[in-house]
């Protein structure tokens, strides 16, 4: 079974870096997410794992062997792209069992012509066409058989993907963004499905995609990359709860962690420069930092009641919950003529309070949800460590 | 209910698709007209407008004394074999210029687009000398090497420019089950670029078809003649038997406009292709 390794793995296009030194193994079983945003190279290094594109450094390892140089058909993957990449002249029925039937090709099959003739005899073969059938029913794909993909829908299209991703039984499956072209009420079904599939088959899924949702509600474990740069590897829960840095703390959760600039003047503590706060608990030795906290772990109070006087800038009601975005009463913030939201604090509270833009209130956390983050490189300080 | 003014857009319409179509279709009713008519009267004021149908058994007896049949074939071997070499030979070239980066690649390009500046009749001697040297002269597989040398720098720009738009997600799909190269350009790519296929087809059967340089220069044996150079021989220094031209003119016409019917839907859909977002 492919258990997986990176082992420095770097891949340039003439100057340009897409992955450097990339390090991470993939055990067996496992469903991995690769989470990062676009252009990071997380899908250059699906299609390395894949054996659709070269390795510049490093190796790749299948089961404790280089794996390299070994061609797309020795790996044993199944891929399922974005795009879906169905064939669009054939039927669901011959698109899904077209890998058993190319396994089944002798040599001399694949001359011209001959392998049409093949093709076709192939089809009825009671395996292929029983193997076909199976993985249809599976996938609620029968009444589409003898349709073409041109006139089927995103969603069935991309159930048939997946049907010819598991038709030839692999042991690893890579998944491309597949639902990134799907609407959101579908790609939230296909989540559960695919969720589903991989505890049904009980094999090494990796799976790509930008969308930090994904990646939290289906993965085992996450591999959070920028920049061709691994950021973090570990479960959902982790990553969520204990960035590595700001990036991570930012790219995961919505909205993201609040993230502060803090500073030490006289063993007190100010945020976003002249805030002085009572922070009531350690805090690191060092002259400036990032505070760091998530939005469900601040609380609203009417002004004066919490430790962080704020105004209301920002409403978004979403039913069961109401994110707020503030801005924080630094005495500044007057001067402040940007309208972006990236320098508010969001605060995450459940069901429908009264508030209103531009309302004073302030805000409150607890020490111990605090995290602190290094001002120049972003990585995490444990206070336990300095 | 039609208003009057949607029924008179819908009447000048009619009017000019069906002046267009007479004046597609005048030349070859013309040519069936003249064949069926009487040479004395050809050539002075009296031919008749209409195919008078009563001189059909002197023109098949006229066309009996040429071996137009032989002609014809040698037609269709010259045009159907330079076809099949160009698209075989396109496809390979075009998928290799499209898919793979290798040195020399835009030379390659290039040089095919040169073929086509360049004029048959610059080559003429050349390709003689050489035809002599290879023992290609007089013979209909040096002829059609010598059309392929044109349609295929054709067949293969038509065809690059087809594959380019496939996605390569479909190909490397392919190449994930099991498929090998060769497999994926003839099981894959081909059928998902049949009207382009089909385009290439047509722009190489009718430059075959149609040859007729190279033919009446390369080829000394009158067996050995396409019917384009057949018919040239009809005309003579004293004399050229006019309804007999036209009426080999017309059975010379017949299979190629056969044979554009057969794919011009596939054609329209060629030139077309990509013209919108799929």
């Amino acid at each position: 079974m492919p258990a997986l390794t990176f082992n420095k793995v770097s891949k340039t296009f003439g100057d340009h870096s897409v992955i450097n030194a990339f390090n991470a193994d993939i055990h067996d079983g496992e469903f991995l997410v690769l989470l990062g945003p676009s252009g990071c190279g997380k899908s250059t290094l699906l299609r390395m794992i894949a054996g659709l594109s070269d390795i510049t450094s490093g190796d790749l390892l299948f089961d404790g062997s280089v794996a390299n140089d070994w061609e797309p058909k020795k790996r044993g993957v199944a891929f399922v792209f974005q795009t879906y990449a169905l064939y669009p002249h054939m039927t669901v029925r011959e698109n899904i069992a077209f890998p058993l039937v190319m396994d089944a090709f002798r040599k001399w099959y694949h001359l011209p012509i001959v392998n049409i003739v093949a093709r076709h005899r192939l089809m009825k073969r009671a395996d292929i066409a029983e193997r076909t059938l199976s993985i249809a029913r599976q996938l609620e794909l029968e009444p589409l058989l003898d349709r073409r993909p041109a006139s089927l829908s995103g969603g069935q299209r991309q159930r048939v993907a997946l049907a010819r991703a598991l038709v030839r039984n692999p042991d690893l499956y890579l998944l491309d963004e597949p639902l990134s072209n799907l609407d959101a009420k579908l790609r939230t079904q296909m989540r559960s499905e695919i969720s589903a599939l991989h505890h049904k088959v009980g094999k090494t899924f990796v799976y790509v995609t930008h969308d930090q949702v994904e990646a939290m509600t289906m993965a085992t474990r996450i591999i959070v990359m920028n920049k061709g740069i691994v950021q973090q590897v570990d479960t959902p829960d982790e990553i969520y709860d204990h960035p590595a840095n700001t990036f991570v703390a930012r790219f995961v959760g919505s909205p993201p962690m609040n993230l502060i600039p803090a500073s030490v003047n006289n063993d007190a503590l100010q945020l976003s420069g002249k805030l002085a706060v009572d922070h009531a608990a350690p805090f690191p030795s060092r002259r400036h930092m990032t505070f760091g906290v998530r939005p469900e772990k601040l609380s609203l109070h009417p002004a004066g009641e919490g430790r962080l006087p704020a105004q209301v800038a920002v409403v978004e009601r979403l039913g069961a919950e109401t994110v707020i975005g503030c801005r924080l009463m630094t005495g500044e913030e007057h001067n402040d003529q940007r309208l972006l939201e990236h320098d508010l604090v969001f605060v995450r509270v459940s069901g429908n309070p009264k508030v209103k833009i531009g309302e004073l209130c302030s805000l409150d956390y607890q020490a111990n949800d605090v995290l602190w983050f290094d001002i120049d490189n972003g990585d995490r300080i444990f206070l336990d460590q300095e | 209910m039609m208003t009057p003014r949607r029924l008179a857009m819908k009447a000048l319409r009619y009017t000019l698709i069906g002046t267009l179509v007479v004046l597609a279709g005048f030349p070859v009713y013309w040519m069936a007209a003249t064949a069926l008519n009487v040479n004395s009267q050809l050539y002075g004021t009296g031919q008749v407008a209409w195919p008078q149908l009563q001189h059909l058994p002197d023109l098949v007896t006229e066309l009996g004394n040429v071996p137009i049949g032989r002609w014809l074939f040698n037609t269709l071997l010259i045009a159907s074999g330079g076809t099949i070499l160009s698209l075989t030979l396109g496809a390979l070239a075009g998928y290799a210029l499209s898919r793979f980066k290798f040195h020399g690649r835009g030379l390659v390009g290039f040089l095919l687009f040169m073929t086509q500046v360049v004029p048959e009749a610059l080559i003429l001697v050349p390709l003689y000398a050489m035809f002599i040297t290879f023992g290609l002269l007089n013979s209909l597989w040096g002829l059609i090497l010598a059309n392929v040398g044109f349609s295929l720098p054709v067949a293969c720009f038509v065809l690059k420019g087809a594959m380019d738009a496939v996605p390569y997600e479909i190909e490397e799909s392919a190449i994930i089950d099991n498929c090998p190269r060769f497999s994926v350009l003839t099981m894959i790519i081909l059928p998902l670029i049949m009207p382009s296929i089909a385009a290439a087809a047509v722009v190489s059967f009718f430059a075959g078809w149609n040859e007729f340089l190279f033919a009446s220069t390369f080829l000394m044996d009158r067996a050995l003649w396409p019917a384009s150079v057949g018919l040239a021989s009809f005309v003579g220094q004293y004399e050229t038997p006019m309804s007999a031209v036209l009426g080999a003119a017309l059975v010379f016409s017949l299979p190629a406009i056969v044979f554009f019917l057969l794919i011009q839907r596939k054609i329209v859909a060629g030139l077309t292709a990509g013209a919108v977002k799929g």
